[in-house]
C-alpha cells in the first residue's frame, strides 16, 4: 500500500464524519426546504419555486478543507508524514469527493424530475442556470465546483499554518481590497453592462465547469509551493 | 553507525538565534538524553531533524540523508512531542489507527498492552482528554511504533509519578528486546539518568556538553573539607560550583583524579542532574563576566 494511500485512509479514519456531515448540512437544508415550501403552498408561484439551498454542501466542504490542513496536516507531520505525501493525499480525497458528491447530486436531480418537483415543483436541485441535457456535462456542473471551493479551504487552511492568523486577514483583505478596486474601476469605466452581457453570453457549462476548473487547478499549484515551507 | 548527524545547524528566527551552530552526532541503538533550559533549543532541534522545521544554514542528515520532505527515511522516525495536535474529531482508537497504518514495525498487541497499563478510554474525543491522557496518547504511539529513531520530547506532561515509572520501564524493557535510536528530551533529569548512555545539553542554542554518561558522571566530583584545604586542591582545576558554611568548603570540580586525593577532603560524586545544572550556571556566569569586561576592560 502506497504511503499516499495510506494518509487518505488516515483522513478517512472517522469516515462517517468525514463523509457525511456535508451530507447532513446537504440533507437539513433539503428538509427544511421541502417544508418550507409545503406550508406556502401556492403562495410561491410555481415558476419562482427556486431554493440556493444547495450551496450549503459545498460551501461545508470549503470549511472542512481549512480543517483538514489546520488538524488533520499538523497531526500527520507529527507522524513524519512528509508535506508532499499529504498533499496528494488531500488532492486525491478531494477529487474522489468531488466526483462521488456531484454523482449523489445528478441522482437526487433525476428523483427530483421523477417526482414532479417532489410533488410541489420544487427545484432544490435542478436550479435552472445550472442544469444541463447531457447527463456527463451536468455531472462535470455538479462536481467541479466542488473541487474550486474545497481547493480554496485548502489554500485558506495552508495560509495559515505557513504565516498564522495574520496571513489569513491579509489574504481575506487583500482578496476583498482586490474586488473593491475592480468594482470601482468597473463603475468608473462603465463597464457593467460588459461584464453582464459577458456572464450572460456564457454556458453553465463554462460558468460552473470551465473557469473553476482553471481557478482550482491554479489553487492547487499554488497551495503546493506554499505548503512546501509551512509549518506544523 | 551513526543515526543523527548535524553539521554547524544554526537557526534563527528574525534576530533571534534559536541554534548557533550546532554541531552533534549521535550513535545508533542507544538512549541519548537531549537536556536543557525551557527555550534552549532542544525542540527546535527535534524539528529540524524529522523535517517540520528548517535550518537556516548547515547540514543535516538522519540515516545518512537530508531528512527534509524525505519520506524514505522519514518512515523510521518517530517524533512524540509535548505539544502535539490531534484533530478535534479525533478519538485515541483514531489516532492508533494512523500511527498503525504508518509505522512498519507498529505492535499492536504491545499498544494494546500500554493503553491498559495506562487506563486510557479509547473512545473519548481528544479534546476531551486530562493533559496526563492526552501525554499517554503519545507514549503509546511512541513506544509501538518500534520506530528505529523515536523522539520523545517531554512526553510526561501531567502523567503521574506511577504513570512515569511505567513509561521508563517499558521504555527500558522494550529497547532492551528491540534495540533502536531514542532521543529524549527532558527536564526530570534524575528520573532517566539511569537510562540516558549518552548526553547532550544545550543552552541559548549552543551545545555545552557532548558525552557518554559514564564519562561525565566521573569527570566531576565535588570535595568537601577545610577552606584552606580544598582551595589547595581545587588549584588548576576548572570549578563548576562553591558554597562555603563556616570553616568548610565544598566544591564541584572538573577533571579530578581521585587517586591523588590528600587526607581530611572528602569526595562525592555529582549526579547527572547536579552537573547539567552546574554546567549550565557556568556558561551563564562566563556570559556575564564578558558582559562585564567588555564595559571596563577589565575582569570585575
Amino acid at each position: 500500500m502506497s504511503r499516499v494511500w495510506k494518509v487518505v485512509r488516515i483522513q478517512l479514519v472517522n469516515a462517517p464524519t468525514v463523509l457525511g456531515i456535508p451530507l447532513l448540512v446537504l440533507a437539513i437544508a433539503f428538509l427544511t426546504n421541502l417544508a418550507v415550501f409545503g406550508v406556502i403552498g401556492d403562495a410561491a408561484e410555481p415558476h419562482g419555486r427556486i431554493t440556493g439551498g444547495l450551496m450549503s454542501v459545498y460551501i461545508t466542504l470549503l470549511v472542512s478543507y481549512i480543517m483538514t490542513m489546520t488538524q488533520v496536516f499538523t497531526f500527520a507531520l507529527g507522524l513524519s508524514v512528509t508535506r508532499r505525501t499529504f498533499y496528494a493525499a488531500t488532492s486525491l480525497l478531494i477529487v474522489a469527493q468531488a466526483i462521488g458528491y456531484g454523482i449523489l447530486l445528478y441522482l437526487m436531480l433525476l428523483l427530483e424530475r421523477a417526482t414532479g418537483g417532489w410533488g410541489m415543483e420544487l427545484k432544490f436541485f435542478a436550479i435552472p442556470f445550472m442544469v444541463n441535457d447531457n447527463p456527463l456535462l451536468q455531472l462535470v456542473i455538479y462536481t467541479v465546483p466542488f473541487l474550486f471551493l474545497s481547493f480554496i479551504g485548502v489554500y485558506i487552511g495552508i495560509v495559515y499554518k505557513r504565516w498564522g492568523q495574520p496571513g489569513v486577514y491579509t489574504l481575506t483583505i487583500g482578496t476583498a481590497a482586490v474586488a473593491a478596486i475592480l468594482g470601482i474601476v468597473a463603475t468608473w469605466q462603465q463597464w457593467w453592462p460588459a461584464i453582464g452581457g459577458f456572464f450572460a453570453d456564457q454556458s453553465p457549462m463554462s460558468l460552473f465547469a470551465g473557469y473553476p476548473f482553471v481557478l482550482a487547478v491554479i489553487l492547487a499549484g499554488l497551495g503546493f509551493l506554499t505548503l512546501r515551507r509551512a509549518t506544523p | 553507525m551513526t543515526a543523527v548527524r548535524m553539521h554547524n545547524v544554526t537557526k534563527r528566527y528574525g534576530n533571534f538565534t534559536a541554534l548557533d551552530d550546532v554541531s552533534i552526532s549521535l550513535e545508533d541503538n542507544r538512549i541519548h538524553g537531549l537536556l536543557g533550559r525551557n527555550g534552549a533549543g532542544k525542540t527546535t532541534i527535534m524539528s529540524i531533524l524529522t523535517g517540520q522545521g528548517f535550518q537556516t544554514s548547515g547540514t543535516v542528515e538522519v540515516f545518512g540523508e537530508a531528512p527534509y520532505e524525505n519520506d524514505h527515511t522519514l518512515r523510521k522516525v518517530c517524533f512524540i512531542k509535548e505539544s502535539q495536535k490531534y484533530p478535534d474529531n479525533f478519538t485515541p482508537r483514531h489516532a492508533f489507527a494512523a500511527a498503525r497504518l504508518l509505522y512498519p514495525g507498529w505492535d499492536q498487541p504491545f499498544a494494546d498492552q500500554l493503553i491498559a497499563e495506562f487506563a486510557l478510554p479509547l473512545k473519548r474525543r481528544i479534546k476531551k482528554l486530562s493533559r496526563g491522557q492526552l501525554s499517554a496518547i503519545g507514549v503509546i504511539i511512541g513506544l509501538a511504533a518500534r520506530a528505529p529513531l523515536t523522539f520523545f520530547d517531554e512526553p510526561y506532561l501531567g502523567l503521574d509519578a506511577v504513570a512515569r515509572q511505567v513509561f521508563y520501564d517499558r521504555l527500558l524493557a522494550d529497547y532492551a528486546e528491540n534495540p533502536r535510536t531514542i532521543v529524549l528530551s527532558t527536564h526530570l533529569i534524575d528520573e532517566v539518568s539511569d537510562l540516558i548512555e549518552h548526553v547532550v545539553l544545550i543552552d541559548q542554542g549552543k551545545v555545552l556538553l557532548d558525552e557518554d554518561s559514564d564519562l561525565l558522571r566521573s569527570r566531576a566530583v565535588t570535595v568537601t573539607g577545610p577552606v584552606s584545604a580544598v582551595e589547595e586542591f581545587a588549584k588548576g582545576h576548572r570549578e563548576l560550583h562553591r558554597e562555603q558554611l563556616g570553616g568548610f568548603l565544598r566544591v564541584t570540580l572538573e577533571n579530578v583524579h581521585t587517586g591523588q586525593s590528600p587526607n581530611g577532603l572528602e569526595f562525592e560524586p555529582v549526579s547527572l542532574q547536579e552537573l547539567v545544572v552546574r554546567t549550565t550556571q557556568q556558561a551563564a556566569g562566563g556570559r556575564e563576566l564578558v558582559g562585564a569586561t567588555n564595559g571596563n576592560g577589565e575582569k570585575s
